[in-house]
This record gives structure tokens, C-alpha cells and sequence, in this order.
């Protein structure tokens, strides 16, 4: 009776996931002030432009309290089922697989394939950036702490939870004491908001970005009135607009060249009832090109809610 | 005879007198319990997953005052959340859903009951003993009484989350 009961569990199993929508990754990131602040920037030369970048790898070997401060937010979010992706294993882990795909070899000598794009690429993600920062100041004895974290939405940049706060001063805490202190005080606060964002994403799409450009070897554009008797940026907003969510989408830019649509809805399930996100919906937009009008199309994703569909060739 | 007859309705006199006045204060408690008359402030950061609150209820006397306190602190958390005081950070509502209480009118009810289930999640702080500003005397027998306790808001959360009452941050996924 058991095994029978286990089995219908293991074969119910694929029926089960229908309807889950895929669930957000999040990671704790310390902020560019904080790293200025505690002097974890390293200066990287892009061309002749001196730019500072975040050093994590150093201020994660050096910096006990933000250790601390990171495992802190992880355990609290854990405990509300949402254990995060960390940062010092995402790094470690980059590192070993830029070492072992150099090292990696066929039995005839071909190395990896690995263009210069997917290099870029290679950097720690998550759907959601919860970017911390603390600041201590101390007068005579007395010590304060004052906290903020930020959630970022990855797909568009946007502030989706936040909180904020300077904690009461103490002559006798410690600095850890009063930065978990801290922790404990704003993250509820934070949860709340991002329990908010959850909702909306629920009620109304994944908010994406979508852009759509053409190749320069490409006979048409988007211009042109070679598909049906339409203009073919008129085409694709249609399709967008019929594939929206509410058809929430607001078209940013629209040249000869180039479209971008912003404020995107996506919907979190296909209409199988299947999980879905932005690459699986635009490659809908790519296959109804192809299938419809014969365009070939490259589809690339920038970050994790921007897709870039490119027109015209493979 | 006579006058055993006398001390038998003076006695009965007396308990009727004791019931009549414990029925009008439970009453009066319930009444209290149902208006939700009470005011919050946060005090402190609680140990992790705690809120430690001065809940300022009415009452018929200082007992009733205190049990009404517990129920009270529960209430607000759930519901009404409490403001920033000073540096202490004031916390939003578990329950998103402003209607939630006349919604799952039935679960409430029974929830905060005399000696119902909202008794899991607090405790009163200093052994429940009252700072002599934190007592104030309304009118003839009625007060006005300061009870700091803390709530395991992490526990209640939980816990309704179970009983399906809100929603968890994992819902949908």
C-alpha cells in the first residue's frame, strides 16, 4: 500500500509543479558607498576611462562584520523560506569554472567555445540584488548604527522593498551586537515590501524589458511594409500588446532600427499553465516572426529581464 | 430559626451581589476585547523574531488589565502594526489585507478567546509589574494601565501562515 502511495506521489510529481510560478533568487550585495566607505574599490582602467569597481572578493576576506551581517539576512530570510544565493560561493564558484573550462579539452584538442559576450556575462545574478549598507559612528564611548537595505529588482532596476534606520546609541554593545540588531530591526519591514511586489507580480506580470533591433546586413527594417501590407514595428507591438498581461507595455523607442518596450507584463505561466520568464516569452516573439513571416532572428538575453531580439540574421 | 434563615439570604445576597458585579466586569472585559480599545508603542528590539511593545489597555481593574494587554499586543501585531518611537523601528501589520478580521471573522473569535491560542505568542515583560506613571485611574472603576510585553511575532506569523489565515513570502512559488 505504501509503494503504491509513493508511486502515485513520484508520478503525480511533473502534474504538481504546473502552476508554480519559478521562484525568485536573491542575494546580499554590499553597496558601492559601503565598499568606498570601508576602501573595497579597485580602480579598472576601460579604455582610458579610470572607472571604480567593487572589490566583494576582498571586502568578504576582510571584513568580519559584513560577514557577519550577510549571514545574519540569510538566516532571517531562510526562516521565511527564502534561503539566498550567496555571494562569497558565487565568486568561488565563478572562479573555479573560469579555471576548469580554460583547463577543459576534447580528445581531438578543441577548447570550450567562450566569445567575448559570454565572458561579460560570467557575473554573479540573482532575480533579486538586496544591496546593504551600514554605517557606524562613534562619539566618545557611545556607538550607532545606521542601516539600509535595498531591494533591486534585477529585470528593471527598479527599488522594490527598502528599509531604513538609525538604531538607538550604546555606551555598552558591541559593534556586531548592535549591526544584528540592526538586521533584526529593518528586515520584517523589508519582507513586507517585498511581499507587496510579490502580490503585484502575481496580479499583474513580471515587469521585462524588451528590444528589438536589426542586423546591418539586413534587407528591410523595421520600416518597412513587406509583411502583410503592415509596417513591421506596428506587427511586433501587436504582438506585444496581445501578449501582455492587462496589454501592460509602454513602447519607449521606435526608429527605423530599433524598438524598446518597457514595462513589460509578462505572464508568470504559459497557457499550458507552465512556469515561464522572459527568454521563453520573447522566443515566442522570434518563432512568431519566423513562423509567420519568414524573419530570422537572434535572441539574447541581457541580464535576467531584458531580452534583445535581433533582426535579420541567426 | 429565624436567624439562620437571615444569615442564609444574606449569604445568598452576597454571592449574588459577587456574581453580579464579576459578570458586569467580564462583561465590561469582553466588551473591551471586542472594541479593541488599546494603544501601542514599541519600546525595544526584541531577541531575534520578537517585538517587545507597551500596550496601553482599559479596564476594571488592574488583572483584568493585564490579561486584556496580552490580547491586545497579539491584535497589533496582526493587525495594526506600530509606529517608529525614537530609534525604535516601528513594524507593519502581518496581515496585508486590511478586511482580513471581518473575513475570517470565525478563526479570530475562537483565536482570541479567554485562554485561546493568542496566549502561545506572549509574554509579559518585568513579570508584568507596572511602572507607577504607567497607571492611570479613568473614573470610579476604571483604568487606564501600561503593560510592556513581547510578542513572538515570528512563531504568529508562522502559524497563521499554516492555518492559511495570511499569506507566506513563499506563496505561488
Amino acid at each position: 500500500m505504501t509503494k503504491l502511495r509513493c508511486l502515485a506521489i513520484i508520478l503525480m510529481m511533473p502534474f504538481l509543479s504546473i502552476g508554480q510560478a519559478k521562484k525568485p533568487t536573491l542575494m546580499v550585495v554590499p553597496s558601492d558607498l559601503w565598499c568606498k566607505e570601508y576602501g573595497y574599490l579597485t580602480e579598472f582602467n576601460n579604455q582610458g576611462t579610470k572607472v571604480l569597481i567593487p572589490d566583494y572578493k576582498k571586502a568578504l576576506q576582510e571584513d568580519a562584520n559584513l560577514i557577519l551581517v550577510i549571514s545574519k539576512i540569510n538566516e532571517l530570510m531562510a526562516d521565511r523560506g527564502f534561503p539566498l544565493k550567496n555571494l562569497e560561493s558565487i565568486l568561488k564558484s565563478l572562479e573555479n569554472q573560469s579555471a576548469e573550462d580554460a583547463l577543459l579539452m576534447s580528445s581531438e584538442g578543441a577548447e570550450i567555445n567562450e566569445n567575448p559576450i559570454d565572458k561579460l556575462k560570467k557575473v554573479a545574478k540573482a532575480d533579486i540584488i538586496i544591496q546593504m549598507t551600514y554605517t557606524i559612528k562613534s562619539v566618545g564611548p557611545k556607538n550607532t548604527v545606521t542601516f539600509n537595505l535595498q531591494g533591486i529588482d534585477s529585470y528593471t532596476n527598479k527599488q522594490i522593498a527598502g528599509s531604513s534606520g538609525t538604531g538607538a546609541p550604546s555606551f555598552t554593545a558591541e559593534i556586531p551586537v548592535l549591526l544584528a540588531e540592526a538586521v533584526v530591526a529593518n528586515i520584517d519591514l523589508y519582507n513586507v515590501q517585498l511581499q507587496n511586489h510579490f502580490d503585484d507580480m502575481f496580479e499583474n506580470g513580471r515587469e521585462v524589458i524588451l528590444r528589438v533591433l536589426t542586423w546591418n546586413n539586413w534587407a528591410h527594417n523595421l520600416e518597412s511594409e513587406d509583411f502583410g501590407g503592415d509596417m513591421l514595428s506596428n506587427i511586433i507591438e501587436n504582438w506585444v500588446h496581445e501578449n501582455t498581461v492587462k496589454n501592460r507595455f509602454s513602447t519607449l523607442d521606435a526608429t527605423e532600427n530599433m524598438m524598446v518596450f518597457e514595462q513589460v507584463r509578462i505572464p508568470l505561466f504559459n497557457e499550458k499553465g507552465q512556469a515561464t520568464d522572459t527568454r521563453r516569452w520573447a522566443f515566442n516573439l522570434k518563432k512568431y516572426l519566423m513562423d509567420k513571416f519568414q524573419i530570422e532572428s537572434k535572441l539574447m538575453m541581457k541580464g535576467l529581464g531584458q531580452a534583445q531580439l535581433v533582426l535579420g540574421d541567426k | 430559626m429565624k436567624t439562620s434563615t437571615t444569615y442564609i439570604h444574606v449569604f445568598l445576597l452576597l454571592i449574588l451581589g459577587f456574581n453580579i458585579g464579576y459578570g458586569q466586569g467580564k462583561r465590561k472585559n469582553d466588551a473591551n476585547t471586542h472594541a479593541w480599545k488599546y494603544e501601542i508603542e514599541g519600546i525595544g528590539t526584541g531577541v531575534q523574531g520578537s517585538y517587545q511593545v507597551k500596550i496601553w489597555s482599559i479596564g476594571s481593574s488592574q488583572e483584568a488589565v493585564i490579561e486584556q494587554a496580552k490580547k491586545n499586543a497579539v491584535h497589533a501585531i496582526i493587525f495594526k502594526g506600530f509606529p517608529d518611537n525614537n530609534r525604535v523601528k516601528g513594524q507593519k501589520p502581518l496581515a496585508t489585507n486590511p478586511n482580513l478580521e471581518q473575513e475570517q471573522l470565525a478563526f479570530f473569535d475562537e483565536f482570541f478567546l479567554n485562554g485561546g491560542k493568542y496566549l502561545k505568542f506572549v509574554s509579559l515583560l518585568a513579570n508584568g509589574s507596572i511602572l507607577p506613571e504607567d497607571r492611570i485611574k479613568l473614573g470610579k472603576s476604571e483604568y487606564k494601565i501600561g503593560v510592556i510585553v513581547s510578542v513572538n511575532s515570528a512563531e504568529l506569523r508562522r502559524d497563521l501562515e499554516n492555518a492559511g489565515i495570511i499569506k507566506g513570502l513563499t506563496t505561488g512559488f
